[in-house]
């Protein structure tokens, strides 16, 4: 008898709980049509959803560095942005660490053979034997006994992901210091931006500190298959050498005829390790008299020394490399720890041909990090010299706002003049290289005049963060009247405090929620239907106990 | 390329220059292609030590072939462990028979002594470079690693215990265990599974008809 009556309550229980909105909805309307509208009641209201403290928009490099500087009589032109490269780094890469004194190379923080400048070979005041030493490091990688990723890199607030880069060669330790696993700030993405003049004797050592094999391949760059001791010399495994494997070394070489905006890149496995951040731009300049080269340039960005031929034209030179970045294939190397594991994953469970790019970067930032050294900043009338590499495994639509760009090169190779018209959109295939003109005169065509005018892919996936924006590769061309005193632009929109938390980039702060929260915010939980709910779970599982415990007849 | 010039005054301006930059509050010995020696220490006593106890000479040597035929292992070291008295004084020499660079470094030595807590070795491809220090008063065990990205993770870990120690460490070859994340089952796993739940099942209904 009472089993009946729970049967009958529960029962009643489950019809009268369940949410109306769950009704099959033509039984709804039938409903609503015989018993007419329910009572006014407003929607639940909007909440605060998530917050985050905003990290320091404009952290400056340590002090002096962004000055204009001369050391060891190189000429170090100034950065205008938050942060900048160290000075002593860029003497030691012109001058090579064979010609500096021991306290520079101590303050470059590089190791006594990583760029070694040689003989004048045609005498004419600058070297022509360069030999640059690089190694491959893995940020943001794993570690069994801790969860946080290893020489950590963020690409934006909260962004780790698992990165492979070609390094200059650093003395001492990886992090910034010993109580912190964040990467000192030279050891970062991208690989760097290489330079060195036409017929120079170039030697390039791949030293694999990696634990896989790798290779270089100087993509553009004139070089010869083999060299004299029949050593492959193209860097691909399937073809013209054996990978170089963990522990061990290879010099490249070349001597190239040809001037350019090249790109070097492993070839081992390229479509992971390339995409993992194994590529860099390579510049070959043209030979002038005492041109001596930052054959270094870290993380590419502003050329604090640029060439001969670069001054002869132009006012200011940036050096700006695109990538975009899959999580899906950098995780791998944060899934394991075991470098067997590793390597299956990446090289046999991941396939890039199922892939979508999640991250997009400028110099190895993505915005708001953009901003603190990628900037472009101009004066009215200057004429700017723009090296543009896109590494990505999409295609580059380079819009920028307030201005029209005029592509002079395209893979290195001269444009004739007739097709050098200005352009709002350069389209950049993977791999491919552009130099662009970029002239801050106001005349309603190259430029409309000064302000903060960004620059950015147009390919609108390319302005976003894991879809979150804005985001990706977002940059700017700020003008010095709206460049604060600390290099932070004076932006005049909505507050950046968001963007600056991991918070935003994990999607849970509503991205209006700081000026029109109470249009567009978040909706809050309804209590009435949470009660409801409740209660449609204890009519449930009361149904459920009284059917398994019936007794058999 | 010729480096003669430069190291006959290097030891001298090393040690005339003001120590402003951040990677220079370390104290460097001069540091060349062979490698570097950060924060050596061969006559101050830590604390609670009244005389250097004992001298030791070690011979660290590191790269591939320490690591060969060890799964998972990439770089190796001679000596993943090395066991010392309180107060002594250690010089270790380092061979890097790699073509690459290698790093020895201790950690969490007493601050007030070895800068950050911390003694450096730097071998280049190749090369040995020699640096001595001295332990502490008190049993502990001390990490010791090459800081190069992923050489500890893949095999450069090692500890150096003074006295009774502390205690070993997870993943020093043939002291502590891997701590992996990754269980090594074979695949198709779950397979193996069915039997022996087929097998549980049918004890369970066994004991069920002798109720």
């Amino acid at each position: 008898m009472n089993r009946k009556l729970l049967y009958c309550l529960s029962l009643l229980l489950v019809a009268l709980c369940l949410p109306p909105q769950w009704y099959p909805p033509a039984l709804r309307l039938q409903l609503s049509e015989w018993f007419g509208a329910a009572p006014w009641r407003p929607l639940p209201a909007t909440i605060t959803a998530g917050t985050g403290r905003p990290q320091m928009f404009c952290p400056q490099a340590t002090a002096g560095w962004k000055n204009r500087q001369v050391v060891e009589n190189v000429e170090i032109a100034a950065v205008d942005t938050c942060q900048a490269d160290n000075p002593w780094l860029i003497a030691a890469a012109v001058r090579g660490v064979n010609n500096v004194s021991e306290a520079t190379l101590r303050k470059s923080g590089l190791t006594a053979d990583a760029v070694v400048k040689g003989a004048d070979l045609d005498g004419d005041g600058d070297p022509d034997e360069i030999h640059i030493r690089l190694e491959v490091a893995e940020l943001n990688g794993s570690s069994a006994e801790q969860q946080e990723a290893v020489t950590r890199y963020a690409l934006a607030p909260g962004i780790h992901p698992g990165l492979w880069v070609f390094a200059p060669k650093l003395a001492g330790m990886t992090t910034e210091n010993f109580v912190s696993d964040r990467a000192r700030p030279d050891l970062r993405l991208p690989s760097p931006a290489l330079r060195v003049e036409q017929g120079d004797r170039v030697s390039i050592t791949l030293e694999n500190t990696h634990y896989m094999p790798h290779t270089l391949h100087l993509h553009g760059a004139d070089h010869g298959f083999v060299l004299a001791d029949g050593q492959g010399n193209d860097g691909v495994p399937f073809s013209s050498e054996q990978p170089v494997l963990p522990g061990a070394s290879r010099t490249y070489f070349l001597q190239p005829r040809q001037t350019g905006t090249m790109f070097y890149h492993c070839h081992v496995q390229p479509h992971v390790h390339v995409m993992m951040g194994l590529q860099g731009l390579f510049v070959i300049e043209p030979n002038r008299p005492h041109n001596w080269l930052q054959t270094i340039n870290p993380g590419a960005g502003k050329v604090r020394v640029s060439s001969a031929a670069v001054r002869e034209e132009y006012g200011q030179e940036y050096d700006l490399h695109y990538l975009d970045l899959d999580r899906e294939l950098s995780e791998g190397v944060q899934k394991y720890t075991d470098p067997r594991l590793v390597t299956r994953y990446m090289h046999r469970e991941y396939d890039i041909t199922d892939a979508s790019s999640d991250y997009f970067t400028l110099n190895g930032l993505s915005f708001p990090y953009t901003f603190r050294e990628s900037l472009v900043v101009a004066d009215r009338g200057e004429r700017i010299k723009l090296r543009v590499l896109n590494g990505g495994a999409k295609g580059l639509a380079l819009h920028t706002h307030g201005h029209k760009f005029i592509a002079t090169h395209r893979d290195g190779a001269a444009l004739p003049p007739a097709s050098r018209s200005p352009r709002d959109v350069i389209w950049l295939a993977t791999s491919q290289r552009a130099e662009l003109d970029l002239l801050t005169t106001n005349d309603g065509l190259h430029a409309y005049g000064p302000g903060i005018w960004p620059f950015h892919d147009h390919q609108n996936r390319g302005i976003t963060t894991d879809g979150i924006g804005p985001g990706g590769n977002i940059s700017a061309i700020v003008y010095r009247q709206y460049l604060g005193e600390d290099g932070w632009p004076k932006t005049r929109g909505i507050s950046w405090d968001n963007y600056f938390t991991a918070e935003y980039y994990r999607k849970q702060i509503p991205v209006w929620q700081s000026y029109a929260a109470d249009l567009l915010g978040e909706p809050g939980a309804d209590p009435r239907m949470v009660t409801r709910l409740l209660g449609l779970a204890l009519g449930i599982g009361l149904l459920l106990g009284l059917l398994a415990t019936r007794k058999r007849p | 390329m010729i480096r003669v010039p430069l190291l006959l005054f290097a030891g001298m301006t090393a040690l005339a220059q003001p120590q402003a930059q951040p990677m220079s509050e370390h104290r460097h010995e001069p540091g060349d292609a062979g490698g570097m020696v950060m924060n050596a220490n061969t006559d101050t006593l830590p604390r609670g030590c009244s005389a250097i106890s004992r001298d030791y000479e070690f011979t660290v040597a590191v790269g591939r072939p320490y690591a060969e035929g060890i799964p998972g292992m990439i770089f190796g070291m001679s000596d993943h462990e090395l066991r010392v008295q309180p107060c002594s004084r250690i010089s270790v020499t380092l061979v890097n028979e790699d073509a690459v660079r290698h790093q020895w470094m201790v950690h969490g030595l007493p601050v007030y002594l070895y800068p950050q807590g911390m003694f450096h070795i730097e071998a280049n491809a190749g090369h040995s470079r020699r640096g001595t220090f001295i332990a502490p008063a008190d049993d502990r065990t001390y990490l010791v690693h090459c800081g190069m990205p992923q050489h500890m993770e893949n095999g450069m870990k090692g500890q150096l215990v003074v006295g009774e120690g502390s205690g070993d460490l997870w993943s020093v070859k043939e002291v502590g265990g891997s701590f992996t994340r990754s269980a090594y089952l074979p695949a198709g796993y779950p397979w193996l599974l069915l039997p022996a739940l087929l097998l549980g099942a049918g004890l369970a209904l066994m004991t069920r008809r002798f109720d």
